[in-house]
């Protein structure tokens, strides 16, 4: 009798893990790798790449987001701080191991309870590829490395001066769109985040998004090619302009939640208003899967955990959670095959799509189109037509040859 | 069969556990303590000192600890740390003003930015793959960008002029490392208590960094109990040291100007918060207000009162200063000297000081004082002589500070005495110093080196692998009056990807230490006070030599115009541009066809209409002319093409006839 009735726990059993894995697979062929994990952890890079007094909002836009996204719950070790100069003790601030984002000086940025983990010099864009990539030396400490893995949402802030396609570091180095863009994509092979949101404070910023081409990434900037970003207000106490436009809002728009808001996405990127900001707030979701307005602004800014209660032992618990995942993963899946929301007009066009209706094509056409791409590239026909002519002349011989 | 087992096995670990923590709890111990001491010019010293210490324990190597900080000990265990100190300095020592001969100078005056050495207990070879390990750690743990030590370029192995270590030690600075909140953060969450309850709650931030004077310090000491020194006790002493400017309070009195009186102060109004009782964790948490020497005398003669009162009275008998808080206990330094006047302690306890009545130490001043504090045997000074970016040197002045003779009486007083001066200095790569133009100047006069210097040890430095050290052991007349040495030097060049990002504002070299071997401080206290002995005082019971330190330096460089490149780049572009811009226009024009093609246009059209056109092909800027060249070359191209191709087909056709 107990034999019996193993055997068809056994077989149910098979059947349940059978249907299991039908179902992942299916899930698998539709979705990519990143989809099927699910996220488990949240980091943040905030980098401030400006250097010297005259920049300090820069500083205190950093400052301002570190605040921020400790105070949704994303936990000191988990933050990698970059700082190009240290305005806290500088001997120019009236208010010493002080910062300020606002004229009211309400509210001090440095805190107690600041951790910077590269400052001064060491913020070089070499550290900050290292940080991204993970590629550190072997005595680098734990608190200076970035160590997320394939369930982690990671959001990257930057904020200085830069310009088309570049940041500048510290004025002497410059971060361009193609390194960034490589460091995502090695980031993403490595499978160092599931989703990852980059922020960038800085005169055309969106410039900086324009060789991005991972999946999962998610990219705002504070103004479009040709446009510059602007500061907010200047504090006269302090004696230089304090808080960016673009940070200044992204701030307004924080205050007012906390760790348990349901705020989404779009609407944190409805807040931004051109007008006030003087400059237009940009978007690059092409490469992002989820729609926006069901994606919580805590799952970047904050580190909000789901707990599942399980009532039964543990052994039952992953099966459970699986079977979970993937119906959250159906969701996701039904929300890709829908039409993408438009958040604004994309002006700038991106290479992905049109490669993408090529592929569309039927083959011949394809290979036509190749061809002809190849042929208009060549830059002397002259020359083609005289190695043509000279590559006939042995076809000929052989032709004569044989014929004979 | 399983069950009892475990129960045993669960029973042994219990047993195990309690054993641990028999041996370890009563031992492990935390003290706190403050030192306040007003200082001559009118500013008012404020020392922490924190002391932690883990005993030695037998659990093999796996520590468990309930006070001291894991992660130090960690870093002590996998380093092999003998003994290590790190300080983070913002400002400088005023030696003239705040003393130069007491055991606070000489063990909390550094220099600014980070200072760092480290003594290890491994084998030479390993030395400096320690050391490198180890600078990462730091900078992990503190904040800081400890790890640009790690390259041999900016660290040294001093032999013995800085401290007695037999190879094993290295020594490193980093003059220009800022020191904020940021580094003082991980220092206090060493402490049990972090800033939360105790002294070090007084933390508070924006006081302590406005002050004149900042100083963070971490010592530590492993005390190795067996051979290997595998299980090691360690001792973990955190200092800061502060220099704060009251802001003067007004009393009711008016009898002095109130420029005179020194400023009255307490707790509350320098730091801006007050001991909400002590850190439970804490052995004894105490709080000591210095008198020193200068300032009891002083107070003794102004008050006429025999040395006996101050003695057996003990404290606030005089009407020159009044505390708000009365003293548990007065400690008076027991001075083996006569004719001194011995310093003063007055000890208060935070034990019994809670919320509702928190622990405001007051100082009020009545009268005026005016006191000076004690001096090194020599002031030291450091500079830089010349001008250019090319050559320069550095003169180090020694000046006697025996002005009235007051000064203290080196212990070596003889006959023909001497006064021996250890001086260690460590310059970077880039500022080359030619240490044969070593010139020495005794009372202004040039002097032999060689009858002066005792012992010298040179490491001339290696370009981009190790910085210059010098050792140096000068052995003075005691009636010097001033001693001067002199280094020329030239400035090197970097490689364009070693300047720093802000290369216009110079580079720093690092402090010089200057040493006396033959003074030491020493406070003595009665043997009495052994039983509730307090680690700051048996610091201060220690003799230590007196050690200052001389100001950084600050070398203008020659900095290349970064722009340089960018500037050839884009000149060089433009005039090749031109040259073949024009080159090409030259070659590609055929004249003969353009005029060709013009009559044949003027021949198709009227004259008024050439003309016209003419008219508008200047209005635009000849515009027509280069739009027509190229749809007719064209053409001809293809005719060209057509030409070779019937060329080749004939060829094939008569080959095919003639061979076929």
């Amino acid at each position: 009798m107990g034999f019996k009735a193993y055997s068809l726990f056994s077989f149910k059993m098979s059947i349940f893990l059978l249907l299991f894995i039908d179902i992942a697979t299916a899930y698998s062929s539709h979705s990519s790798s990143a989809d099927t994990t699910k996220h488990t952890n949240n980091w943040a890079v905030l980098v401030c790449t400006s250097r010297f007094w005259f920049n300090y909002r820069h500083m205190a836009n950093t400052l301002s987001l570190y605040r921020t996204v400790k105070r949704l719950g994303i936990p000191d070790e988990r933050i990698i701080l970059m700082l190009a100069d240290d305005m806290a003790c500088n001997a120019r601030n009236k208010y010493p191991a002080q910062v300020f984002n606002n004229e009211n000086h309400r509210l001090n940025l440095y805190g107690d309870n600041v951790e910077v983990d590269y400052r001064g010099y060491e913020v070089t864009v070499e550290n900050f590829l290292r940080v991204l990539t993970g590629r550190h030396e072997t005595a680098v400490p734990r608190s200076k490395r970035l160590l997320s893995d394939e369930g982690s949402h990671i959001l990257l802030y930057m904020t200085g001066h830069g310009g088309d396609e570049f940041l500048k570091f510290q004025d002497s180095e410059e971060l361009q769109s193609h390194d960034l863009a490589d460091a995502v994509k090695q980031m993403k092979e490595k499978r160092r985040f599931k989703e990852l949101l980059i922020m960038v404070d800085t005169c055309q910023a969106a410039t900086l998004f324009n060789q991005l081409h991972s999946p999962g990434v998610l990219a705002i900037g504070s103004s479009m090619k040709g446009e510059n970003s602007y500061s907010h207000h200047l504090d006269s106490d302090v004696g230089v302009s304090v808080v960016d436009r673009f940070t200044f809002y992204t701030l307004a728009f924080f205050e007012r939640l906390n760790m348990y808001a349901n705020a989404s996405l779009s609407s944190l990127f409805t807040s931004y208003d051109p007008k006030t900001m003087m400059s237009t707030a940009y978007y690059r979701t092409d490469l992002y899967q989820r729609r926006l307005d069901e994606v919580p602004v805590t799952n970047f800014f904050g580190s909000v955990m789901e707990t599942i209660h399980t009532d039964s032992s543990y052994r039952a618990a992953p099966r459970k959670m699986s079977n979970r995942a993937g119906i959250s993963m159906a969701v996701e899946i039904s929300a890709q095959h829908d039409d993408r929301r438009t958040l604004i007009d994309l002006d700038v066009q991106d290479p992905t799509s049109h490669i993408k209706t090529k592929d569309q094509n039927c083959p011949f056409t394809r290979t036509m189109n190749t061809f002809f791409e190849k042929v208009e590239r060549i830059e002397h026909p002259d020359s083609l037509v005289n190695y043509g002519l000279i590559l006939m002349l042995p076809l000929l011989m052989v032709s004569v040859w044989l014929s004979s | 069969m399983e069950l009892p087992s475990r129960w045993v096995f669960l029973l042994f670990l219990f047993l195990s556990s309690t054993k641990a923590f028999g041996s370890e709890v009563d031992k492990e111990e935390f003290q706190e303590e403050l030192l306040l001491k007003p200082l001559p010019d009118r500013k008012v010293l404020a020392h922490f000192h924190f002391e932690t210490r883990a005993p030695p324990c037998n659990s093999n190597g796996r520590h468990h600890h309930h006070l001291f900080p894991k992660s130090i000990s960690q870093m002590v265990e996998k380093f092999r740390v003998k003994e290590m100190e790190l300080s983070f300095t913002q400002g400088r020592w005023n030696y003239e003003r705040w003393g130069g001969f007491d055991t606070m100078s000489s063990n909390n005056a550094k220099p600014p930015g980070v200072e760092l050495w480290a003594v290890f207990d491994v084998p030479k070879e390993q030395v400096d793959a320690s050391w490198k390990n180890l600078t990462h750690t730091l900078s992990g743990i503190f904040c800081a960008s400890i790890n640009f030590l790690e390259s041999s370029s900016m660290y040294s192995a001093p032999d013995w002029s800085f401290r007695q270590a037999s190879g094993s030690l290295r020594y490193g600075m980093l003059p220009r490392e800022a020191v904020c909140t940021e580094n003082l953060t991980p220092w206090l969450k060493l402490l049990p208590c972090r800033d939360k309850a105790g002294i070090s709650s007084l933390m508070d931030r924006p006081s302590i960094y406005t002050s004149l004077y900042y100083s963070q310090r971490l010592h530590l000491t492993s005390i190795a109990s067996d051979l290997e020194g595998l299980n090691s006790g360690i001792a973990l002493e955190q200092t800061l040291t502060v220099v704060l400017h009251p802001s003067s309070q007004r009393t009711g009195l008016t009898h002095f100007s109130q420029s005179y009186l020194q400023p009255s102060w307490s707790l509350s109004s320098i730091f801006g918060r007050k001991v909400n009782g002590r850190c439970v964790l804490a052995k004894s948490s105490k709080v000591y207000l210095q008198l020193e020497r200068g300032l009891v005398s002083q107070l003794k003669k102004s008050e006429n009162y025999g040395a006996d009162y101050i003695a057996s009275e003990g404290y606030d008998g005089e009407a020159n200063f009044e505390l708000s808080v009365n003293p548990d206990r007065v400690i008076k330094e027991e001075n083996s000297r006569n004719g001194i006047s011995s310093s003063l302690l007055y000890e208060f306890s935070v034990d019994k000081y809670s919320n509702s009545k928190p622990f405001d130490l007051g100082l009020t001043w009545k009268f005026p004082v005016i006191w000076s504090c004690q001096q090194a045997p020599l002031h030291a000074s450091r500079f830089l002589m010349g001008s250019g970016n090319e050559r320069g040197a550095i003169a180090i002045l020694l000046k006697s500070t025996d002005l009235n003779d007051s000064s203290p009486v080196a212990n070596s007083a003889m006959d023909g005495c001497e006064l021996r001066v250890n001086i260690f200095q460590v310059v970077p790569w880039y500022i080359r110093v030619y240490y044969h133009s070593l010139q020495l100047f005794v009372d202004d006069q040039l002097k032999a080196v060689g009858a002066f210097v005792e012992k010298i040890h040179v490491m001339p430095s290696k370009d981009k692998i190790s910085p210059g050290m010098m050792e140096m052991v000068l052995k003075l007349p005691c009636g010097v009056k001033s001693a001067a040495l002199t280094l020329d030097f030239d400035k090197g060049f970097l490689h364009i990807d070693e300047y720093p990002p802000d290369a216009n504002q110079g580079f720093d070299i690092p402090s010089a230490a200057i040493g006396f071997p033959d003074f030491h401080t020493s406070m003595l206290f009665p043997s009495n006070e052994s039983e509730r002995k307090s680690p700051m005082l048996s610091k201060f019971q220690e003799s230590s030599p007196v050690l200052l330190y001389t100001e950084v330096l600050l070398v203008p460089l020659t900095t290349p115009d970064f722009s340089m490149p960018y500037n050839v780049i884009t000149i060089t572009c433009t005039v090749f541009a031109l040259y073949f811009g024009s080159l090409l226009n030259v070659l590609r024009q055929r004249v003969g066809e353009k005029e060709k093609l013009k009559s044949k246009a003027a021949a198709k059209t009227g004259r008024l209409s050439d003309l016209l056109s003419r008219l508008s092909a200047k209005l635009r800027g000849r515009s027509q002319e280069p739009m027509q060249s190229p749809s007719e070359s064209s053409p001809l191209i293809n005719s060209k093409l057509a030409l070779k191709v019937l060329l080749m087909a004939a060829l094939a056709v008569a080959w095919q006839y003639y061979f076929g």
